[in-house]
């Protein structure tokens, strides 16, 4: 079990990331390297021009498993930090996390029959597609309407609640995967399949959190947002 | 297969609250989305946002409302609602609740009672052996993944439209597998349907 419990400017870097590893991809997703030595979160932060409370509120709402939207978001929070945060994370599961999958589970399934491979690895590429598709929305619609409401322009025809109520649980047909592979999957075990299962049950945990994120903070903070340039 | 249930808990108490988090998160055979109210005011919004299957509730919380006029209200009409006790309570209060569920319970008695809650009665007896498809929902799978509607299906099968939509979901309940191209995976796997035989 990871360690609960508000982390603040002053807590060792180094101690974030070994209480509560996921945190390394956050860490990443701010722009932040490894290697910072012994210094605590503010200065680490500092140095690579993140702003501390942004990247502290993100911290503190996925280690303290926040299922409710925030009601009292911390007034230094900076919603542009948190875009560039959401848009690094898009493009870490779009660039990085799922061609990698699809890459180790064409492998792991090599051996098994030749149309369960083709079915399997078709599957998968309609997941990322969908994936794709939702996350180009964000990127696409959302993040611009956002970027205009920080410039005080706000766009008659859209608002987060659009956004609210159609953003769907992207996680759940990776967990049909995970259930396919693990009831169906007819080839022999092997480590490198066994290997795949693992990065998936972390990728439907990470995309899940991902989602967090944007329902429970990023919604509630632009909601305030907008409040403001009625 | 374990059984996704959405619960919100009402309770003011963060300790009580995250310690029947805890519980429930470790139940086995149950997927477990959690929603915490903390306060009275939050209550009626966040069930109207997020429709939990079930409410755990600390009595003293709701006020002066009753659990019906809540659901109603809320637009969670089938949701059950269990009150969360510390102490022994009045039974006319408790008659407003679906169970109860002590303080003191132990894990295995909080399961049985969310099964009990979960299940229709008459759901429950089958839901020990049949997890296997029938031959009539593996017949409904090969046309799935062959791409026909359920209006081609039903005519194919001399079925009603109703009836294969009852089958599909069966089928989607039982393999946990939702999506068209996950059927096809099933389908292919299981040898019910050649690759040749699809569209893709």
């Amino acid at each position: 079990m990871y360690k609960n419990g508000k982390y603040r400017e002053t807590d060792k870097m180094s101690d974030l990331i070994c209480e509560n590893y996921p945190m390394v991809l956050v860490m990443s997703r701010f722009g932040i390297a490894l290697g910072f030595g012994e210094k605590n979160i503010g200065e680490v932060c500092r140095q690579n021009g993140v702003d501390p409370c942004t990247f502290l509120t993100v911290v503190n709402f996925l280690t303290e498993e926040v299922s409710e939207p925030v009601t009292n978001i911390d007034k230094c929070l900076s919603i542009e930090a948190l875009i560039a945060y959401l848009h690094k994370a898009h493009a870490y599961f779009l660039d990085f996390r799922l061609p990698h999958i699809r890459r180790k589970l064409t492998d792991a399934i090599a051996g098994c029959p030749k149309d369960v491979a083709f079915v399997i690895t078709k599957f998968f590429d309609d997941y990322a597609t969908e994936v794709n598709k939702h996350m180009l929305y964000e990127e696409k619609t959302v993040f611009p309407y956002v970027r205009g409401l920080l410039k005080g322009v706000r766009d008659p025809k859209y608002n987060i609640t659009i956004f609210r109520k159609h953003h769907d649980q992207i996680e759940m047909k990776i967990i049909e995967l995970k259930n396919i592979l693990i009831k169906y999957y007819p080839g022999p075990g092997n480590n490198l399949l066994n290997s795949v299962l693992f990065d998936i049950f972390a990728t439907e945990q990470d995309l899940s959190s991902h989602n967090h994120v944007e329902d429970f903070l990023f919604v509630p903070a632009i909601l305030a947002l907008e409040k403001t340039i009625q | 297969m374990s059984t996704s249930l959405n619960i919100a808990i009402a309770e003011p108490s963060a300790i009580i609250r995250g310690g029947l988090e805890a519980v429930l998160k470790r139940l086995p055979g149950f997927r477990i989305q959690l929603i915490e109210i903390a306060t009275a005011e939050l209550l009626q919004e966040t069930l109207r946002s997020h429709k939990p299957d079930m409410l755990i509730i600390n009595p003293s919380l709701p006020g002066f409302y009753t659990m019906q006029l809540l659901k109603e209200e809320t637009g969670c009409t089938e949701m059950k609602c269990i009150a969360l006790l510390y102490a022994v309570a009045d039974h006319a209060l408790l008659r407003l609740y679906d169970d109860q569920i002590s303080i003191y319970d132990s894990p295995e008695e909080i399961r049985h009672k969310l099964e009990r809650l979960h299940m229709p009665p008459e759901k429950e007896i089958e839901n020990e052996e049949q997890q296997t498809l029938s031959a009539r929902e593996k017949e409904i799978v090969v046309c799935v993944v062959k791409g026909m509607t359920n209006r081609e299906i039903a005519d194919r099968l001399f079925l009603s439209t109703h009836t294969v939509v009852t089958h599909r979901r069966n089928i989607a309940r039982k393999l946990q597998v939702h999506s068209v191209s996950g059927l096809t995976v099933y389908a292919i796997v299981n040898k019910l349907v050649e690759l040749n035989d699809i569209h893709l």
